[in-house]
């Protein structure tokens, strides 16, 4: 014991300044640097979302080259999957699994610094691409040879990006199971675990399994322009649909990656403003883990066109299906965690209940996307722009964007303001339906995906999107507003911020110390746990 | 006083929804359309199917968490029950999806293995996709042409154009040379692409496969009804996806017979399917002027009525090549050449259709794809014999030109490469030079 207060003081002793967060081990301060780069990318990618629906306002060209647009939706794809949600996720598993684990820091400080500090050279790699001589990728996020092969100076400067993010993803995966897999607080055992922690572990073991095959899919690519080699070029005797399996194998479960810390963000908030223990816990943790698993068979799925036989279509239409299943169980237990306990509605709550609603609504079109006749329809239609954003953006963002407003006033010691949070979580939630919503309809009226100019029949719609999308994207700025205010002031947060809030992270004081648990917290707040009642 | 206004919004809300629900307030039918192939009915049915099951779940769950959320508030003093197990109903809702699922997945193997099932067809073409066009060929017939955006929505569709897109009849989904096929027959379609990955798609026929180079897919239609059937390239191809529109007219198997046989006497020229002429505006890029094409036998028959049928022709391009060489009548197979004004003319309509994508209208290039200006360039002002060669057999991002023009077309096109935007290289380029250097 006493060693460690000793370490604990010398500790303390961290530069102050720029070098603070340059040379930082700390969780907190790593989990604040993951969640401000997060919030710096996300306003990247709206610039460029913006950009693009300013062009589709009107048919005809107005603003950019067709080209351009593409470089704008290829960048708007890769900055908001690999800049903006993932590492918010790994920001808030930063900041949260030390002290939901009753650990005092990351298993592994020294990496998780480097994880963090890769990603601004990353970015500034793959950004850099748009001042190039022939222009950012423009082969849109998925990168498909062998348009992919047609880039300019910007091809090998993507690639490394990609590299350079692949390697920060993983050093941080490794950390996370380090940490949750030896962290523990005695007395916590696996199942005992909160949801998020859960939904943490399992994501992590997903990315360790497939960022390498990433890599090496943009690697071939690479081989294919410098080095002469024929992986995915036909006349070499290669095979261009090769880079597209390789890719899905990494894409779909790089899906779940995206959308399981959502569900366990989803998991705490709502038991907490239900003031009722969350219905289903173990098979809330075997519905991820068969998620997690399905994940890795049913990558073709985004490749029904592409002339598969039809012993294959009919495989990966029916493990597809199969998902809807322990998604399904998920949505059941939420809505049976909230009936009849006792509900309130402060932000993180909305946010979560608009996330089941939006995300369901997601899920709905995705097993319809799953039958593979109805799929040569909808696919690369705006159908499908729908349904990724309803899974991602209403998915994933706003669960990020709950989670945020549930534990701001732990890492700040403030209240946020809750009137200006409510007024950004109702813009957000009406602008977003009116954004994502008539997209079904254009895709269904034949609007295909990732076109910088339209029939003239698709302009009205386009126009409500459009509309719909600088409404939700000036909203956000009341995000960041809610965020500064809440930081610099505001009431004083108890240590227990929730009434209804269960779990290890509010028996610390807000804000909470340094080094979150220096000692291992008593059994009995981990024997408060209500999972603990099984 | 509260209420009334409530009742009354709602009805508001409610008629205005259906409003959108039936259309009428958008310019587009808001769901799939039907379509006119045996096979979009059963996917019609399919989606709509899956439709109605997803609301029928989305009904059950959204109901019930809005009983929570109206009933089972803090606010109304309900007090919290503490439950959070009960394993008899998480085996139920475990079951049941597994039970609709099967009821989806039967239908959907079934209108699969149909979709699938490409044997014993009537006929077969081949569909090439082309940064940005397609190329039809009909197997059985000998013939084959590209089929490129209309331009008049070409010139629209120009950056600052100028040009209102509402004024340009099927912007973006015209063009210049549809794909004809005979109704009530089942047509194997054969698909594939010269350079990137490209995807045809017709929504009225259920039909989207992907052109991948070095594969040939396959899909079938059998057409209902005759008509015109619009689609597009569905799969992100480059600069151009936007621009590669499909046009099919389907006509009945007698007149497309009629139109068959024109095909097959027109040397190279494409036949209009409604008037059975060749066609004078649009893109010639296929047509050789009847006295240069190598392959003509016999001079077109119809040739020499083709200046009196402007029928559908609302910008007639400037007098097209094929109209200013006179029907000779014979054709020269040797020592043909032509004049500067002929292949000047002929060599702006080929740029146009085919390099201006890239190297711009304007012959600047495009910096941002790094594609070298034509004007100024170094290589149109430079050696005739190197700048032959790279129109032929292409470099990086730049197609080999020679496996898609014909001699004709290339010795214009470089014709007028050399002597316009500026450049003064005062070379004619014959069309046997164009041979010669293959």
């Amino acid at each position: 014991m006493h060693n460690t207060a000793v370490a604990h003081a010398h500790h303390a002793e961290h530069p102050n300044g720029i070098w603070r967060w340059i040379t930082t081990t700390n969780h907190k301060d790593i989990g604040t640097l993951y969640l401000c780069f997060s919030l710096l990318m996300f306003f990247v990618g709206g610039a460029f979302a913006m950009l693009i629906r300013a062009e589709l306002f009107k048919p005809g060209m107005q603003l950019m080259d067709p080209l351009f647009f593409n470089e704008m939706a290829t960048l708007h794809g890769l900055v908001m999957i690999f800049g903006a949600i993932m590492p918010a996720f790994v920001g808030l598993a930063n900041w949260m699994i030390p002290m939901m684990v009753g650990a005092p820091d990351m298993a592994l400080p020294r990496m998780n610094n480097w994880s963090f500090w890769i990603l601004p050279f990353a970015f500034i790699l793959l950004l850099s691409t748009l001042f190039m001589p022939g222009g950012a990728p423009a082969s849109g996020w998925t990168m498909y040879a062998p348009l992919m092969l047609q880039t300019g100076t910007a091809f090998p400067f993507t690639i490394f990006a990609i590299h350079l993010m692949g390697i920060s993803s993983v050093m941080g995966a490794i950390n996370i199971i380090a940490t949750i897999l030896n962290l523990r607080a005695p007395g916590m055992t696996l199942m005992k675990m909160p949801l998020f922690v859960w939904c943490w572990l399992i994501t992590a073991y997903l990315l360790i399994a497939v960022m390498p095959v990433l890599a090496g899919a943009v690697t071939m690519e690479l081989m294919d322009k410098y080095f002469g080699t024929s992986f995915f070029n036909a006349a070499g005797g290669g095979d261009p649909l090769l880079f597209q399996h390789v890719f899905w194998f990494f894409g779909h479960p790089e899906v779940y990656i995206m959308v399981l810390p959502a569900f366990g963000i989803i998991s705490e908030i709502i038991p907490t403003f239900s003031r009722k223990p969350l219905f289903g816990y173990t098979s809330m943790v075997y519905a991820v883990a068969s998620i997690a698993f399905l994940s890795f068979i049913v990558w073709a799925h985004h490749m029904f066109t592409v002339g598969m036989p039809l012993a294959a279509d009919l495989f990966f239409m029916f493990t597809t299906m199969l998902i809807a299943v322990p998604t399904g169980v998920k949505v059941f237990n939420w809505v049976a965690t909230m009936w009849r306990g006792a509900l309130s509605f402060e932000t993180p709550m909305l946010f979560a209940i608009a996330f089941v609603f939006l995300f369901t609504i997601g899920g709905f079109s995705g097993v319809m996307l799953a039958l593979v006749p109805a799929d040569w329809q909808y696919h690369d239609t705006y159908f499908v722009v729908a349904h990724f954003h309803y899974v991602l953006v209403t998915g994933s963002a706003f669960a990020i964007m709950g989670a945020v407003y549930y534990w701001l006033p732990k890492w700040t010691g403030h209240m946020y303001n809750e009137t200006l949070a409510k007024w950004h979580f109702w813009l957000s939630v009406i602008s977003i339906n009116v954004l994502y919503f008539p997209m079904h309809f254009l895709g269904l009226a034949g609007m295909n995906r990732r076109l910088p100019d339209y029939p003239v029949q698709f302009t009205d719609l386009n126009q409500v999107v459009s509309i719909g999308g600088f409404v939700f994207g000036v909203s956000q700025l009341l995000f960041v507003a809610c965020i500064i205010l809440c930081v610099r002031g505001g009431k004083k947060a108890e240590a227990k911020v929730w009434e209804g809030a269960l779990g290890l992270e509010w028996t610390l004081p807000s804000p909470p110390p340094y080094h979150s648990f220096t000692e291992p917290p008593a059994a009995n707040l981990i024997w408060a746990h209500p999972y603990q009642n099984d | 006083m509260l209420q009334k206004n409530f009742k009354k919004a709602l009805r508001g809300v409610i008629a205005s929804s259906l409003a959108l629900i039936s259309g009428s307030a958008f310019a587009i039918d808001l769901n799939m359309p039907v379509g006119v192939t045996p096979m979009s009915h059963d996917v019609y049915d399919l989606h709509m199917y899956v439709f109605w099951v997803c609301v029928g779940i989305g009904i059950v769950v959204f109901g019930l968490m809005l009983i929570s959320i109206i009933w089972h508030r803090k606010a109304a003093g309900y007090q919290p029950a503490q439950f959070h197990e009960n394993t008899a109903i998480e085996v139920i809702w475990t079951i049941i999806p597994f039970i609709i699922l099967i009821a989806l997945a039967i239908p959907a193997s079934k209108v699969l293995v149909d979709m699938t099932n490409t044997s014993d067809p009537d006929m077969s073409i081949k569909i090439e996709g082309y940064q940005w066009k397609w190329q039809y060929d009909y197997l059985q017939n000998g013939f084959s042409y590209f089929s490129t955006l209309a331009t008049d929505s070409n010139a629209a569709s120009q950056l600052d154009s100028g040009i209102n897109p509402i004024s340009v009849p099927h912007y973006l989904r015209d063009v210049d040379h549809p794909m004809v096929v005979p109704t009530g027959k089942k047509i194997r379609l054969l698909i594939t692409a010269n350079d990137v990955i490209h995807s045809w798609w017709v929504e009225d026929f259920a039909v989207k496969v992907d052109a991948i180079p070095g594969f040939v897919n396959q899909a079938w239609i059998k057409v209902d009804k005759p008509g015109t059937y619009r689609g597009s390239c569905s799969q992100l191809c480059g600069r151009g996806h936007a621009f590669m529109p499909i046009v099919v007219v389907a006509e009945s198997w007698s007149d497309y017979q009629k139109w068959v046989a024109a095909m097959q006497t027109s040397h190279g020229a494409f036949i209009n399917p409604a008037t059975l002429q060749p066609e004078q505006n649009g893109s010639p890029v296929v047509y050789a002027p009847a006295e240069l094409n190598f392959n003509a036998p016999t001079p077109a028959p119809t040739q020499a009525t083709a200046t009196a049928t402007p029928a559908a022709a609302p910008s007639p391009t400037p007098g097209s090549a094929a109209a200013e060489v006179k029907p000779a009548g014979k054709p020269v197979v040797a020592g043909k050449s032509w004049t500067m004004a002929v292949a000047m003319v002929r060599g702006k309509q080929v740029f146009d259709a085919n390099c201006a994508a890239c190297h711009m209208a304007d012959g600047k290039g495009n910096p941002a794809m790094a594609v070298p200006a034509i004007a100024a360039g170094p290589i149109p002002n430079g050696p005739l014999a190197a700048h032959i060669s790279l129109v032929l057999h292409g470099k990086g991002i730049m197609p080999a030109w020679g496996n898609i023009l014909d001699d004709a077309d290339l010795a214009a096109v470089i014709t007028y490469e050399r002597n316009s935007f500026g450049n003064h290289q005062g070379d004619l380029v014959q069309p046997a030079q164009i041979k010669a250097a293959r």
